[in-house]
């Protein structure tokens, strides 16, 4: 009997000496990834054979875990990682309305004949489309290198936005190419916009 | 006879229920942090609910922070 009892303590013994040196390494491990150097990791788990017992590696899991990684400093001070505002107020205001609130005025020569596109604000956006008109929103722009949808414009505060929605014939906005991923642009100052193969001068009515 | 037995089994009982609340307190202690520390290294959170897992629990937990890639990245190995 007093054997097998030593056989349990003393396997008991070997499993927590394994576990130990297992803990110990996975904890050296995880605080290297953190930035922190390894062997802290290593000596917290080791205070636990000492007299302090379990609390003091306890209360340093929690600060571990609440803690500013020096890894986080390295990622925000990489080259090339994307600056974060610091609040909003670093952002760039929003263009400001403009007092003038005539309607916009798209017109040109399509393969079909003249167009005259009107955009008085009453609707907050439009779809450009070389389809016939279906709906109050939808301006037709009767041509075959206009897509069916082409573009979407929005009208707000006064201002007149344009956005490519990838046709293959194209938006350029005062000879510049927009792209779907440029989103939508302010287009309140350009002159001329191009759809497809189709001209159209922007003026207010 | 009866009443003996009946006292054994509820001081059992209460054993095992005050083993219980002790083991769930210590593990609540223990996934509260690890839960913080795997959602920075980019994994899910619940991955620290295996402290509730007795004896081998913990060593799940830091096994995959210690041997896999966190998805949020780790600090270079130069810098270390």
């Amino acid at each position: 009997m007093g054997m097998e009892i030593l056989g349990l303590v003393g396997l008991s013994s070997v499993f927590g000496l394994i576990g130990l040196v297992l803990a110990g390494w996975m904890a050296w491990r995880i605080v290297e990834k953190s930035g922190l150097p390894g062997w802290a990791g290593l000596g917290a788990i080791l205070l636990t054979l000492t007299g302090i017992g379990t609390i003091v590696p306890l209360i340093l899991l929690w600060v571990f875990a609440f803690m500013r990684w020096p890894r986080d400093e390295m990622a925000s001070a990489a080259p090339g990682a994307p600056a974060r505002p610091s609040s909003p107020a670093a952002l760039p205001p929003p263009p400001a309305a403009l007092a003038d609130r005539r309607p916009w005025r798209l017109s040109g020569l399509s393969a079909s004949g003249p167009v005259a596109l009107s955009m008085d604000g009453t609707q907050p956006t439009y779809l450009l489309t070389g389809a016939a008109v279906h709906q109050a929103n939808e301006l037709s722009v009767p041509d075959p290198t206009v897509g069916q949808p082409h573009a979407r414009l929005f009208v707000s505060g006064g201002r007149l936005g344009l956005e490519d929605l990838g046709t293959p014939g194209g938006t350029r906005i005062d000879g510049a190419r927009l792209l779907p991923g440029h989103g939508p642009r302010d287009i309140s100052a350009a002159r001329v916009v191009h759809v497809g193969t189709v001209e159209l001068a922007l003026s207010r009515a | 006879m009866d009443l003996i037995a009946w006292l054994l089994g509820l001081g059992v009982s209460l054993f095992i229920f005050g083993a219980v609340v002790l083991h769930l307190l210590t593990a609540l202690v223990l996934i509260i942090p690890t839960w913080r520390i795997c959602t920075r290294a980019g994994f899910s959170g619940a991955l620290s609910l295996f402290h509730l897992v007795p004896l081998i629990g913990p060593f799940i937990v830091m096994g995959v922070l210690a041997f896999s890639d966190w998805p949020n990245g780790e600090a270079p190995a130069g810098k270390r």
